[in-house]
């Protein structure tokens, strides 16, 4: 029963019994405890194993006064490495989000232009357009065409037309017979070419001359610069 | 070298190993009484595991069993210089001691046996493991005293686990399985009496 008497489970009376042994030198006692203690190591190693958390062993070693550095150096590093790919994400983000920007807008002015297109072609196409030129004759550009559609309105297309320049603008203007010119909307060139349409219905027969003038980037309510473009329409 | 040649390749190396390992365990102890920084690391990498799988499987909580191991060790830390580097066998000791903070502390949550951590106290002091086979813990050992335990009938091994991990005495096990204290004592006497005669021919062979 040595083995229970070192596990400190035996009955009060058989442990007085051993302990009285021990005490007085009892060489097969103490053989016997050796013994005994050996067996219950043997049994206690029969537990399950069981893997402990890393933390156990540096706060063990921290408790007795031993710096464990661990793999607290990897996560630190892990940390950084993850910081720069973040930044780096970000900033991918960024410019991708730049880049759909970029190309929503140029699909929208693509669509815009398809748009004027095919407006353009339906002017043409229409046996009612009535069709008037401009710049023949003259040395220096532009040249083109107005057409008149009294419901679609007016279609102006101009070749050797530069651009406006900075802060500047193309203006068309109605100008009705004996009347004030009425302003006809803006445009810009692409430095060769432009088109232009003033939709809605027109009164045809009651308009002069279509122009162009060069104005501020805003517009004007009058002509405030030289005529670049005047198509006279004819009766 | 002669006796290795002779001896099929498993066994030797079984041999060396526990050599190597006893050799190892009287350095160590030697290192702690020293109180070298890394022998610390070293002790817990030989017996960490092994005292946390103890504890574990007697308090079945591995947030306790962390601070129980930890005083563990650190009981072992602050006692090592009262402990036989030639003759002591570490690794049943600090088993021990970790067996008994496990079992000091079901005792405490249970409120059973006030005294009992005094007694525990008393059965784990390094002068009781002087005179103990060193290579208590040894691999061929505790394969064939695990081989006998397995060998037990259900009441024996279930008496013999109520005694190393729950801490229980005979009239405590009599009460816990309704069964008469002399029916109890049997099993556990004869079950003690198997474990102790695998020991005993591990030992001679």
């Amino acid at each position: 029963m040595f083995e229970l008497y070192a596990l400190g489970v035996l009955e009060p009376a058989e442990k007085t019994e051993i302990e009285a042994h021990l005490a007085r030198g009892c060489e097969s006692c103490s053989h016997a405890l050796a013994s005994a203690l050996a067996l219950n190591a043997g049994v206690f190693s029969f537990a399950p194993p069981v893997k402990p958390r890393g933390r156990l062993r540096r706060r063990l070693l921290t408790s007795v006064g031993v710096h464990y550095p661990g793999w607290g150096w990897v996560w630190a590093a892990g940390a950084v490495c993850l910081l720069l790919v973040a930044a780096w994400l970000g900033v991918e983000e960024r410019r991708r989000s730049f880049e759909l920007a970029d190309a929503r807008r140029a699909l929208l002015d693509s669509n815009g232009e398809r748009d004027r297109l095919t407006q353009a072609l339906q002017f043409l196409s229409d046996p009612q357009t009535r069709p008037a030129s401009f710049g023949r004759g003259q040395t220096a550009p532009p040249r083109g065409y107005v057409f008149l559609h009294p419901q679609m309105g007016v279609l102006l297309i101009a070749s050797n037309l530069p651009a406006a320049g900075p802060g500047r603008t193309y203006e068309m203007w109605v100008i009705p017979k004996g009347g004030a010119p009425q302003p006809a909307g803006l445009f810009q060139s692409d430095g060769m070419r432009a088109l232009h349409i003033l939709s809605g219905p027109v009164d045809v027969s009651a308009i002069g001359t279509v122009a162009v003038t060069i104005e501020p980037a805003a517009g004007s309510s009058r002509p405030t610069m030289p005529i670049i473009i005047a198509a006279p329409i004819g009766s | 070298m002669l006796l290795l040649k002779l001896l099929p390749a498993g066994l030797a190396f079984a041999i060396l190993q526990v050599a190597l390992r006893l050799a190892d365990d009287a350095d160590l102890v030697r290192r702690l009484k020293a109180r070298e920084p890394h022998a610390m690391n070293d002790l817990y990498d030989r017996y960490g595991r092994l005292a946390y799988s103890l504890i574990c499987r007697i308090v079945r909580n591995p947030s306790t069993a962390e601070d129980l191991v930890q005083e563990t060790f650190l009981r072992v830390w602050n006692r090592v210089q009262s402990f036989d580097a030639e003759r002591g066998a570490l690794g049943a000791w600090v088993l021990t001691v970790a067996r008994n903070r496990a079992i000091d502390h079901l005792r405490s949550v249970d409120g059973r046996m006030e005294a009992g951590a005094i007694d525990l106290d008393h059965l784990e002091r390094p002068g009781l493991f002087a005179k103990l086979d060193s290579a208590a813990l040894a691999m061929d050992r505790v394969r064939r005293l695990k081989s006998a335990f397995e060998k037990l009938t259900p009441t024996q091994r279930q008496v013999i686990e109520l005694a190393y991990y729950e801490g229980m005495s005979q009239t405590e096990m009599a009460e816990r399985l309704k069964q008469p204290l002399g029916t109890v004592k049997t099993w556990t006497r004869s079950a003690l009496k198997i474990l102790r005669d695998e020991l005993a021919e591990a030992a001679i062979a």
